[in-house]
């Protein structure tokens, strides 16, 4: 019987679903035909095969082909199962055993002269191979980094359409070398021997670092002199993975503070790298010779970035986008103002609910983002209110009309607001003897994270940020007594009911820092000088 | 007190008297009230049972006129004798945590003795809290049914307020006015009583039923009317002097010109209470009978809880030391989520002698003029970037430093 399978994976946003795909060769005359739901790309791969599969010197039945992609309910894009659609009709036609071919997932997209080429998102989909139950994968030479990094899985490297069908028949290549490298997942790391990083970090589980924070070159927090409050709000943000907005004129250190963030945060555990990298991986934004993301992302697009751009989507293949691609991160809006209004209202989904959603007609894809989200604006779009001299012209109403381009439902997830003012001398020199590297702002928060992860065991949460405001005021009350000042601010009208909440919650990252079990009357007043900080 | 857990309490002879008169005939019965004046309730429910006027006494059926009224009344009274329910039934009070309160009882508020003959009979409490207690530091508010949102925020407003100082917001249950200030004094987690013209198991309107289970789980709903009686338009007018007479003095919020908290007014000026009305813009409707009784009647015009207790409190001093009082009491403009008064007198809340040490030093770190920025102020006061932010928080919160351009300067004052 001239039918024969092989399998390969789908993937919906970063979820795979596994493929059948069927291969028939019947009398008739000479054609291929593909069904099951294909998009052009992978119309187009019947020509892209015919020709690789020639120029590998293989024989072209020349017959009737049937090549079938069930479940045909799932919609399947690009290049991604060409290798598999080859092996089929070779399998169907007899020139590779049948058996061996419908035991290995196969991933690839085939040039016309029969190489191998890579893929994008491939750990999700071999992790999801894994899980069915498939023992092996074959993927392309530059993929297979990624591919073995999932666990249990063996993953044959090949570079050609030749070596593909040579190690299924279980013949070595044209030069005496095996047709194949082979890894077992989890353990080996492919790659040119000697490239540091890569190896240690696997086999030690994330021990050594590549370009973290320590190196000479890194940016390290104890640069930015003279914003002491900054600095705290960037350390209480990375601890309770509060949101962060930053108003300062041109020349404070905005940016040089949110770009420190990421130093400051910890190292991104097994599963929420596994998270961060299967991510990148379908964005193709994977780093080629780090297979593994470990340390947290942080990505700064550009204010004219489309909405898709930034929580995703397209036409054909629907891409994460930077709320996706910051997932465990932090997303750095410089110039928020400057951002589209229907931009930046985009931001709210994920923002509440920690994913992406997007519907097409037919699909709905999800993707991860649970992002820190930092925010950054000059108070006028001006931009030159650098000191008394020279000041900015703008009206009143001009600056309030600027900030105000940014909604405020999405301020009021905003936890922590600093004002960045131009350091004077004085405060260079007297903050000196505070600034503190990196490193000790790290540990700090790492310890800190492990406290509130340890209170918000067997909650949906993890950071202290996470914690909506009514599962705050019944489950985590601060101390009797601590809120003496804060009730008199809301009197007094500094300070809104909504606010209280806020404070609260920075209120409890403020303790987990000082590793005190709850807030205290200090925590409190600390957490409220933070949010006093800005002028109003 | 309470009807917890305890098997069954009976009830003495005289209180299972009071309870079937309950039934029996409507409060501020002149008759009843009359007849109990000089009888014992259990002579007078025996001599309804027996259909037998007791012995003639001073004022009592001594003229033929008087005597003819007597005599009708009793043909009402007995009227309604099958419908009293069995004494067993009558005796249970512990069933749904419903309890009877009686003149002499340690929980009856003697403010209603002054009712003279129009005093309850008895009264059928809902909820746990000492009723006699409550009303010793109590306002009344009622207003208008059909209030705007001006009067029901003020209400809401003013009830939260008194009841964070320790008050209890006595009022209707009734829609608008008397809603906001039951949800009010129930935000401040505070006492607040509802007195129904109807059974106090009977959710009258209907839209209250879980306010009124909120209000007994926190203060109580009572009524004159036995468990099961439904409400009658003249009940409420009746009920009103109750209201009036559980207060310290009453507050009018918005009334009509001829709303029934202008009934409740004139019970509460008729008691020598002192009537307080809030004002309202003159050209509302809503606010005509509060304009009126501060014009005609003499009501005091208050426009905060500061107002009310001031006019309340024998001594005209702020109850600094009222539990939830605390330095708050003395801020003017309390409240929360009121919108801001930055007046002078808010930024004095707290002196700089209260200030703890650091806080202190930290003020005295500041610059005369101009600003500083923090690490300035830190190395200035000689204390870590930790204390200094705390403190700064804390001054801020207490109105003594501001946010500025170069960071943090003196307010002002």
């Amino acid at each position: 019987m001239p039918l024969a399978r092989t399998y390969s994976v789908a993937l919906i946003g970063v979820t795979g679903h596994v493929v059948e795909i069927e291969a028939d060769i019947a009398n008739g005359l000479p054609a291929v035909i593909v069904v099951g739901l294909p998009d052009t790309a992978l119309r187009e791969a019947r020509d892209r095969i015919r020709a690789a599969i020639t120029n590998s010197r293989e024989e072209w039945p020349q017959r009737k082909i049937t090549v079938g992609l069930s479940p045909a309910s799932l919609p399947k894009r690009g290049s991604w199962f060409d290798l598999a659609i080859a092996i089929g009709i070779l399998a169907a036609a007899g020139k590779v055993p049948r058996a061996a071919a419908a035991r290995v997932m196969f991933f690839g997209e085939l040039g016309l002269d029969g190489r191998l080429r890579p893929v994008r998102g491939v750990l999700p989909a071999v992790a999801r191979a894994a899980e069915e139950g498939f023992g092996k994968v074959m993927v392309a030479e530059q993929n297979a980094a990624e591919a073995a990094l999932v666990p249990g899985v063996r993953v044959i490297a090949v570079n050609s359409l030749t070596r593909a069908a040579d190690w299924l028949r279980g013949l070595s290549g044209p030069d005496g070398q095996p047709a194949a490298v082979e890894y077992q997942g989890g353990q080996d790391l492919p790659g040119p021997a000697g490239r540091h990083g890569c190896d240690g970090k696997l086999a030690s589980g994330g021990g050594a670092q590549a370009a973290g924070p320590g190196t000479a070159m890194a940016p390290d927090l104890a640069e930015l002199l003279g914003q002491s409050m900054a600095r705290r709000a960037a350390e209480v943000c990375a601890a309770g993975g509060h949101h962060l907005s930053l108003l300062g004129p041109p020349g404070a250190g905005k940016t040089m503070l949110a770009e420190r963030i990421p130093t400051i945060l910890p190292r991104l555990d097994r599963a929420a790298a596994f998270e961060v990298t299967a991510v990148h991986s379908v964005a193709g934004t994977l780093p080629a010779q780090v297979p593994l993301l470990e340390d947290p992302p942080f990505l700064a697009p550009h204010h004219t970035a489309t909405k898709a751009a930034i929580v995703g989507g397209g036409s054909g293949v629907i891409r994460p986008g930077s709320a996706s691609l910051a997932h465990r991160g932090v997303l750095f809006l410089d110039e928020a103002p400057e951002f589209a209004r229907d931009v930046l209202d985009a931001l709210r989904q994920p923002l509440e609910a920690g994913e992406v959603v997007v519907a097409r007609s037919g699909i709905t894809t999800r993707f991860p983002a649970r992002f820190t989200l930092v925010l950054a604006a000059n108070p006028c779009p001006c931009a030159r209110v650098a000191g008394p001299s020279e000041g900015c012209s703008c009206s009143p109403a001009t600056r309030r009309r600027y900030l105000g381009r940014i909604s405020g439902p999405l301020l009021d997830r905003v936890d922590v607001k600093i004002e960045l003012e131009p350091v004077s001398r004085k405060e260079l020199l007297s903050d000196r003897t505070f600034s503190e590297s990196s490193l000790t702002v790290a540990r700090r928060v790492a310890q800190a994270r492990e406290r509130a992860a340890h209170r918000l065991q067997g909650t949906p949460w993890r950071l202290n940020g996470e914690v909506p405001g009514s599962a705050l005021r019944r489950t985590w009350p601060p101390a009797p007594g601590s809120l003496a000042v804060l009730e008199r601010s809301l009197d007094r009208g500094l300070i809104t009911a909504r606010g209280v909440v806020k404070i609260v919650r920075v209120a409890w990252t403020l303790a987990d820092l000082a590793g005190r079990p709850r807030p205290t009357r200090d925590d409190c007043d600390a957490a409220l000088g933070l949010w006093l900080g800005v002028r109003r | 007190m309470s009807s917890g857990p305890s098997p069954r309490e009976h009830l003495s002879e005289e209180k299972l008297a009071r309870a079937a008169l309950t039934y029996l005939a409507e409060p501020c019965d002149p008759a009843l009230g009359a007849l109990l004046a000089i009888c014992s309730p259990a002579e007078v429910l025996a001599a309804i049972k027996a259909d037998m006027l007791p012995g003639t006494g001073p004022g009592c059926g001594d003229t033929p006129a008087s005597r003819a009224a007597l005599d009708r009344a009793l043909g009402r009274w007995r009227a309604r004798l099958p419908t009293l329910p069995h004494e067993e039934r009558l005796a249970d009070t512990s069933r749904d945590g419903i309890r009877l309160s009686c003149p002499g009882d340690t929980d009856w508020p003697g403010a209603l003795d002054q009712l003279g003959q129009d005093r309850p009979y008895a009264l059928w409490l809902r909820g746990h809290t000492d009723l006699r207690f409550a009303c010793s530091r109590s306002v009344s508010m009622v207003g208008s049914r059909a209030a705007t949102s001006y009067g029901a925020h003020v209400a809401g407003e003013v009830a939260a307020d008194l009841g964070e100082r320790g008050w209890t917001v006595v009022s209707g249950g009734a829609y608008g006015i008397d809603a906001a200030a039951h949800r009010g004094a129930l935000a401040a987690e505070a006492v607040t009583i509802a007195v129904l013209a109807c059974g106090v198991d009977y959710p009258y309107p209907a839209g209250h039923a879980d306010l009124f289970a909120a209000i007994a789980g926190q203060g109580l709903v009572i009524s004159e009317w036995p468990p099961g009686r439904r409400p009658a338009r003249t009940r409420f007018l009746v009920r009103n002097r109750v209201i009036a007479a559980l207060g310290c003095g009453t507050v009018i919020v918005e009334a009509g010109e001829r709303s029934g908290a202008l009934n409740t007014a004139r019970h509460a000026a008729t008691l020598g209470k002192p009537l307080m009305a809030v004002p309202g813009p003159v050209t509302s409707a809503q606010s005509a009978g509060c304009h009126r009784i501060i014009r005609d009647w003499s009501a005091s015009c208050v426009t905060r809880a500061a107002d009310i207790i001031e006019l309340l409190s024998p001594l005209s001093v702020p109850d600094a030391l009222a539990p939830g009082g605390s330095l708050d009491a003395l801020a003017p403009g309390g409240g929360l989520g009121r919108p801001s008064r930055p007046d002078r007198d808010a930024s004095q809340t707290a002196s700089r002698d209260d200030l703890d040490p650091d806080s202190a030093r930290v003020l005295d770190a500041l610059p005369a003029r101009g600003g500083a920025g923090t690490s300035t102020i830190a190395v200035e006061a000689g204390v870590d970037l930790d204390t200094v932010l705390r403190c700064l928080g804390r001054l801020a919160g207490n109105g003594f430093i501001e946010r500025c351009d170069r960071g943090w300067r003196l307010r002002r004052t």
